[in-house]
């Protein structure tokens, strides 16, 4: 990772500020802005984060560790407002998965103004504490690489479920899968159309594409929710050749993946990325030193046999690789990774 | 002059029907394959469920909102009971009587209390929103694979897919009972004039139940349709999309919006006319955001052609 | 005429002791949040609340109105985001803040005016017109911002909806002058008259000649350019245009306003009513946010307090009648 000198600067500050705000009072509150509550992957974020708080309240008796989440229910409306009756509670730490990060710029200031530690979820703020980042571009890349890598060599058309129009993490994920495709010559993209993060228009989409396109090889898509009714709708119309590439780590689809037809998945986990927040916050208020740009760790999930057939197609060999049963342990039980344990 | 209104109207969108097809089908020849065929079939029958159940409710002078958002609830009912107990006769059972309850309380507060329905209706929409992510643990999704979800979901029957035979046989029965019984001639008459159907003896109240309880068990019926498609349930799905459209097709079959006339045909046909719009829309590529555009100015036209048909009978009546 | 004039002296003394509950309603409520939150009674938390149903003011005295006449408008949420949209990309395509505004407006009332016309001229219903300008405008805000937000900076057109004197932000004065202005077209012009006369039965103030068709146009004209303004207020809360903003809000409207007392049948409501209606639903979902509470357990909630009102409501009337 590059740093500049503006993110040294303020990973000093931030270390700073986490000293000095906190060290006094054995008290931790955690307060989670999302922008939805209702995906497949919110959902197992919101739990971990859950569950998360609860485990560090037991482990940690001096400190009295508490939390919660709200949810903007998409709106950038709801979501300020949000923000600002939180502030105004004072909270320690506030993670904020920001709609549109201009229009926190104000309340970024007015909350280092009151004490909080201000971390942006997804989308880096500069005028943030902390920015809680994904690679999405190179996870998108490793998607599409490990596409290239298990095509065969033969002609192979795949047609890609994108995010919502203008959504910073869609694109980049999209960006990514097309980066990754053009490191070979025989997939093609014969499709690619936003499914808005809906389950029901993704479904209708996978149906309209496999009787447009009855050649169609795989399905690459810029979530796991869009897989869930892909599988079932190609399941339902006998198409149990095709391939379906994945992105989230969910862990229902990642059960599907040894000997089934999801090939590649990407191992965020919405559990493993809620017990991240808080070991990132309690971290913070130890005074421990955290990247300001804190950059969540999100290997590729492939089964043993497929990783193998992959290397043997040239798939890079450097790029991190889980297999089925340790992505499902450690996206199962957020604790492995970001437990108690990981900071005493 | 009445049956010749009524008529055009519903071969109007017979005709506008078809010409569409040609027409995506000289822009895309895979358009009218069988297989793009049984799909805009399967497609269509949770909306057309929602359509038979709202028909009733629209013919006898009323709305119900909560339709969309119910189905979403019902899928849900049958993800839990199926998930805590594994069996599905069970599930298929709470569906039933849960969706003949919320259509029972939406009934019985629109006719004994006399509330608008589409206040009545809007309140549990947002209440079968809210039940819908309570009754499941934390919101999370179930999972509905296989056995009778796979065999509901895929099997066919001389090529025609179970849930759309399912379709085809409640749109049957709904045709027999509005057209034939004199529960479908009670319910016109509640449509023009309720004072007139209570001088002719009708049980107005009974009837108002008797249509929203009918309109709760389609949107059940669509949630089961919903699930076994989707092979999973979760709360939150766009439940208002399926209502819009379902409201939507019963305009263009040309169905009085004030009530007391319609065809089921007609309002079958409108279904079909939005799956194929919906359908032609992704095969042409086009944006996604002018899909609602299409849909709102659809129904603006269809409300003006409704416009033309109340003023013939307006004439008529003089 | 007669049972106009009539109703008009019940009328005043049932909905005074109406605001009465609803002001107690609003202490109560305030008292609950107050206990489980003690950061409720914070100037700045009031700040917050106010400028966060600033536009839910705006938005339900433009429902009132239609309220007034029996009808519904459920396109005001979506008219919020496509009229926001055509104010934005006339302020950055002309880089005027007026021209912006005017736009904005306009366009809230175009919405309207399609309204009007199919309901009022045409006599359809004011709840399936609406229905499709509802899919309508929030399909042509899509179109138009592509699907993507449109950032502003413009000072001056944010200025309405982002500026604050020091706990007090500037839309709530707006919003005062906006309640006085048309409490006066309301109770103080043969156009106001009108609306309670539309209301109250169609048919005879159609024969009185009171031409309630063209009335009916304005009205819905009129909550168009109210959802306007609003749209200008949410573009400068959140210094951008955003294609889904004002999602659900007709809802919110709509319950504010029968909270306030207003009729569902037409004919019967005052606009101070109204703004006692949307400060307790405000205080409640404010509360609700301050809380905590799960999203599901709010859609629930709001359900419930929207049933639970028409039917008290309905209880009281009858009483009254019987």
């Amino acid at each position: 990772m590059k740093f500049t000198s503006t993110t040294a600067l303020g990973l000093v500050l931030g270390a700073a500020m986490g000293t000095t705000a906190f060290a006094s009072d054995g008290k931790l509150d955690i307060v989670f802005i999302n922008d939805g509550h209702v995906a497949p992957y919110h959902v197992a974020w919101l739990s971990g984060f859950e569950d998360a708080i609860a485990a560090y309240d037991t482990a940690f008796p001096d400190t009295k560790i508490t939390g919660r989440w709200l949810s903007a229910e998409g709106s950038l409306e709801k979501m300020i407002q949000q923000a600002e009756v939180t502030i105004n509670e004072k909270p320690d730490v506030m993670f904020v998965n920001a709609i549109n990060v201009d229009a926190f710029e104000p309340l970024v200031a007015k909350a280092k103004a009151a004490g909080i530690v201000w971390i942006a979820v997804h989308s880096p703020m500069e005028s943030a504490d902390y920015s809680f980042t994904l690679g999405d571009v190179e996870n998108g890349k490793n998607q599409g690489l490990a596409m290239c890598a298990l095509s065969g060599g033969k002609p192979f058309n795949v047609a890609i479920m994108l995010g919502q129009a203008g959504n910073p993490s869609g694109d980049a994920r999209h960006q990514g899968i097309l980066e990754g495709i053009k490191t070979c010559d025989n997939v093609k993209v014969v499709a690619e159309q936003p499914a808005d993060w809906d389950t029901v228009k993704a479904q209708t989409l996978a149906e309209n594409w496999m009787t447009q396109f009855p050649d169609l090889n795989a399905i690459s898509g810029v979530t796991d929710g869009y897989m869930y009714p892909s599988i079932a709708i190609a399941a339902n119309s006998g198409r149990t050749d095709l391939q379906f590439y994945g992105y989230d780590g969910d862990i229902p689809i990642i059960q599907q993946m040894e000997g089934g037809q999801v090939k590649a998945d990407i191992l965020l986990s919405g559990t493993r990325e809620g017990w991240n927040f808080v070991q990132m916050a309690y971290r913070i208020h130890m005074g421990q030193e955290v990247e300001k740009v804190y950059d969540f760790f999100t290997p590729l999930v492939m089964s043993d046999e497929n990783y193998a057939l992959a290397l043997k197609n040239g798939f890079p060999a450097d790029i991190e690789v889980y297999n089925v049963a340790k992505a499902l342990d450690v996206a199962a039980k957020g604790d492995i990774e970001f437990g108690p344990d990981s900071v005493k | 002059m009445q049956n010749i209104a009524r008529t055009l109207q519903e071969r109007n969108i017979v005709v506008v029907t078809l010409l569409c097809c040609i027409v995506f089908y000289v822009l895309s020849p895979r358009f009218l394959s069988v297989d793009n065929m049984s799909a805009i079939s399967r497609q269509i029958v949770p909306i057309g469920l929602i359509m038979l159940g709202q028909f009733f409710v629209i013919v006898s002078g009323n709305i119900d909102l909560s339709l969309g958002m119910a189905s979403v609830l019902f899928a849900v009912v049958l993800g839990v009971f199926f998930g805590l107990t594994g069996g599905v006769g069970i599930g298929l059972l709470a569906v039933i009587v849960a969706s003949l309850a919320m259509g029972f309380v939406n009934g019985a507060l629109v006719a004994k209390l006399r509330l608008p329905a589409f206040i009545v209706t809007l309140s549990t929409l947002f209440v079968a929103q809210g039940l819908s992510g309570l009754i499941i643990s934390r919101g999370q999704q179930i999972f509905l694979m296989g056995g009778f979800f796979q065999w509901a979901g895929s099997e066919k029957l001389l090529g025609i897919y179970l849930s759309v035979w399912f379709l085809i046989a409640l749109g049957g029965l709904a045709y027999v009972v509005y057209n034939h019984t004199r529960i479908g001639a009670a319910i016109i008459a509640i449509g023009n004039s309720e004072d007139n159907a209570k001088l002719a003896g009708i049980n107005v109240d009974r009837v108002k139940i008797g249509v929203f309880m009918f309109s709760g068990l389609c949107s059940g019926f669509a949630g089961i349709m919903l699930s076994t498609r989707m092979g999973f349930v979760q709360p939150g799905l766009d439940g208002n999309g399926l209502l819009l459209d379902a409201i939507a097709a019963i305009i263009i079959g040309g169905t009085l919006i004030q009530g007391g006339r319609g065809t089921i045909g007609g309002a079958l046909w409108g279904v079909a006319f939005i799956g194929i719009i919906n359908n032609a829309l992704n095969l042409l590529n086009v944006e996604d955001v002018w899909h609602q555009v299409f849909k709102g100015l659809v129904i603006l036209a269809a409300l003006g052609v409704n416009w033309l048909l109340w003023q013939s009978r307006q004439s008529e009546a003089h | 005429m007669t049972s106009i004039s009539t109703s008009t002296t019940p009328r005043l003394s049932g909905l005074s002791l109406r605001y009465l509950v609803l002001l107690g309603l609003i202490v109560i409520a305030s008292v609950g949040f107050g206990l489980a939150n003690e950061n409720f009674y914070s100037l700045t938390n009031f700040g917050i609340l106010l400028r966060s149903i600033a536009v839910l003011f705006l938005v339900s005295m433009g429902m009132t109105f239609v309220m007034l006449t029996g009808g519904i408008d459920l396109s005001v949420g979506s008219n919020v985001a496509f009229s926001g949209g055509v104010g934005v990309i006339t302020l950055t395509t002309t880089g005027s803040a007026p021209l912006g505004f005017a736009a904005a407006v306009l366009a809230g009332m175009a919405i309207g005016a399609i309204n009007g016309v199919f309901i009022g001229r045409l006599r359809l219903s004011a709840f399936m017109v609406s229905l499709a300008t509802y899919a309508l405008a929030r399909g042509l805000a899509l179109v138009i911002y592509d699907a993507n937000s449109i950032n502003v900076s413009n000072a001056a057109f944010l200025w309405l909806g982002g500026v604050s004197w020091g706990s007090m932000p500037v839309v709530i004065p707006f919003v005062v002058v906006v309640f006085v202005g048309l409490s006066v077209l309301l109770y103080n012009t043969p156009f106001g008259r009108n609306v309670y006369a539309a209301g109250a039965n169609f048919n005879t103030s159609f024969v009185l000649g009171r031409r309630p068709e063209r009335t009916l146009v304005w009205i819905y004209v009129l909550s168009g350019a109210l959802a306007g303004l609003s749209a200008i207020v949410t573009v400068g809360r959140v210094s951008s245009g955003q294609p889904w903003s004002g999602l659900y809000l007709e809802f919110d409207a709509i319950t504010a306003v029968i909270l306030g007392g207003t009729s569902l049948f037409g004919g019967r409501g005052r606009l101070l009513g109204t703004i006692l209606g949307v400060l307790l639903y405000g205080i409640i979902i404010n509360g609700l946010v301050l809380t905590g509470t799960n999203p599901y357990l709010q859609s629930l909630i709001k359900g419930m307090i929207l049933l639970g009102v028409v039917l008290l409501d309905t209880w009281t009337q009858r009483g009254k009648t019987s």
